[in-house]
């Protein structure tokens, strides 16, 4: 089973000063698969795919991507792996053009290609960038602000940059801070068509609040709470854990239910 | 003026500088025109990291006077030949900022703008005292340099010449580096660095190449300013005049090439002939800085030219 883990986590810990935001967690992630994390508000799930993607080192423990020990690396290596993330927060680049905030990602991927002399001094906007650029925005759906300030986006448009600057790092492993955070009804049932045809082709972690939203899209469901790992396996017998239910509903819930 | 036109003016900026300094040039005296030309092209170095990367120095100075240094050292050393000295004074600028930049650049906001200080102080310390047997101390040393393929660099409109198609140079250069990948990086760090570390990208690297084209294009202004003043003093390493270049950005408008050098030339005139109306001219700097803070808050040139382009606007639709 675990020869095809694509990122492991194994004892890990993250603590701010004498507050544990992460505690002990142990997490293995299959290649190919689709992993959901829920947990309240400050359960430490962003905190965990900050010690994943290299923000934070972890206090404790230990990050494995496809074996190796990748717990030193710093996030741009870990990237070069194929180890990318997007934000809880959209994080787009609010002053380029929505085009331009695409071309760092493709010409990443293709850096072999591309000498420090012409990264320097060619044009950032050449028709071969700018085609693979606009290809990506093609892909989720916003080719038509290619040109557009992106400060200018909404926030569902934003998220979908996002997901496709992240796209074009053509990433082994695919981490989604809560993607639908913040959309409207309409942006939440696009944002996740997206989602269901990514993780055709790249293994994926998707942090959500809802659980409703993600229970169909995910063969595996995780529960944080306080920093440790809760609950994990298969989405509907996660949820009948009395304990999953417990803190995710409350006593009444459990009660009622009962 | 149409569209049209100022596409054309856009495409030939080269051009249009180089007749807007000749203009100057003729109007003022040659050798103060040669100092706004060498000025720009020391604006030019900063808004590579100020305007682009977002990162403020209160040291540049140092980098500046380096190349003032090596300049003066050079034509007394190694020969009389101004090329000669100004390729010490780039290299020279380059060098100090690959040994500095690896401790400078890891930091942002006041501490990257206080740690250049420090730096400074310590260069401005070096060349008054500690290392004055080498550079005159207070007093400075004088640099003369020898005529090159018949050029005689004693004249100055050699030198204003020369000083010309040197900024020329820097404008071409920081243009391509602006349009590059290269650029889009910088202003991508400018606007968030972490996030730029998540697309995959070593940002301590980049902003060292930034750093070092920076400290080395200032050296080269400060060699420039060398041959046309032909002697050197700790003022021209003195950190307390970094602000002059800090106003001139903030003139003509940070992160635009065009802004830069208006700033600079604005600066440039305010500076030289405000003295000789009113005493207290740094007042009226100011107030000029105040007004631009409020009421021009991108700057000059990018105001100019959104009032140009709007008057366009309305001629094609009259
Ligand atoms: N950089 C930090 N410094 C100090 N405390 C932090 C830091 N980052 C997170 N924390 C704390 O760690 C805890 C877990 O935060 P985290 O953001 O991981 O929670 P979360 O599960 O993502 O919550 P949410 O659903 O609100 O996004 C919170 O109590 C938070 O205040
Ligand atoms: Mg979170």
């Amino acid at each position: 089973m675990s020869d095809d883990a694509i990122l492991r986590a194994v004892g890990v810990s993250k603590r701010f000063g004498a507050f544990s935001a992460v505690t002990d967690v142990d997490y293995v992630l299959r290649e190919g698969e689709v992993a959901g994390i829920i947990g309240p508000n400050g359960a430490g799930k962003s905190t965990f795919f900050n010690l994943m993607t290299g923000l934070y080192a972890p206090t404790q423990g230990r990050i494995e991507f496809r074996g190796r020990d990748v717990t030193r690396l710093d996030a741009h290596q870990r990237v070069a792996l194929g180890i990318v993330r997007t934000f809880q927060l959209v994080s787009v680049f609010g002053s380029l053009s929505v085009i331009e905030n695409l071309i760092l990602s493709v010409l990443r991927f293709r850096e072999g290609a591309m000498k420090p002399w012409r990264f320097l001094f060619a044009k950032a906007h050449s028709v071969e960038v700018e085609d693979a650029c606009l290809a990506a925005l093609q892909r989720v759906g916003i080719a038509h602000l290619a040109s557009a300030p992106t400060s200018t986006l909404s926030y569902g448009d934003k998220r979908r940059l996002e997901i496709a600057m992240s796209l074009s790092l053509n990433p082994r492993v695919l981490l989604l801070d809560e993607p639908l955070a913040g959309l409207g009804d309409g942006e939440i049932t696009e944002v996740l068509e997206l989602v269901r045809e990514v993780c055709k082709s790249v293994t994926l972690v998707i942090i959500e609040h809802k659980i409703s939203r993600i229970v169909d899209l995910v063969g595996r469901l995780s529960v944080m709470c306080e920093g440790r790992l809760l609950a994990d396996g298969d989405p509907r017998r996660v949820l009948e854990d009395p304990e999953v239910r417990r803190v995710y509903w409350g006593d009444k819930a459990v009660a009622a239910a009962s | 003026m149409k569209p049209s036109t100022l596409s054309l003016l856009r495409r030939a900026d080269l051009l249009v500088i180089a007749a807007v300094f000749l203009v100057l040039g003729g109007v003022l005296t040659i050798q103060r025109t040669t100092d706004f030309v060498i000025f720009c092209i020391f604006v030019l170095a900063y808004d590579l990291l100020y305007g682009y990367m977002g990162r403020l120095s209160f040291g540049h100075m140092l980098y500046l006077g380096v190349g003032a240094y090596a300049a003066a050292l050079s034509a007394e050393h190694l020969s009389g030949n101004p090329l000669v000295a100004l390729l010490a004074a780039l290299l020279c600028g380059a060098l100090v900022g690959l040994v500095l930049g690896p401790i400078i650049v890891r930091t942002t906001g006041a501490c990257f703008a206080l740690i250049n200080l420090a730096f400074n102080q310590v260069g401005f310390f070096m060349a008054v005292t500690a290392l004055s047997d080498w550079t005159g101390g207070e007093d400075g040393m004088s640099a003369f340099y020898d005529p090159v393929l018949g050029f005689d660099f004693g004249d100055p409109w050699v030198v204003f010449g020369f000083s010309l198609i040197c900024l020329l140079a820097v404008v071409y250069l920081m243009k391509r580096l602006i349009a590059s990948p290269f650029g889009v990086l910088l202003r991508s760090i400018k606007e968030n660095e972490t996030r730029v570390q998540f697309l995959g990208y070593d940002t301590f690297r980049y902003k060292l190449v930034a750093f070092v084209i920076s400290t080395a294009v200032a050296a080269f202004a400060g060699g420039l300013t060398i041959i046309n003043y032909v002697f050197v003093t700790p003022s021209f390493i003195d950190p307390g005049r970094n602000v002059e270049v800090i106003f001139a950005c903030l003139i003509g408008g940070a992160a635009n090439i065009y802004g830069a050098l208006t700033g600079g030339v604005v600066f440039m005139i305010i500076s030289n002939y405000l003295p000789n109306y009113i005493e207290r001219w740094e007042m009226f700097l100011g107030l000029v800085l105040l007004v631009l803070v409020f009421r021009f808050r991108a700057g000059l040139w990018r105001y100019l030219a959104a009032l140009v382009a709007r008057s366009g606007a309305k001629e094609v639709v009259s």
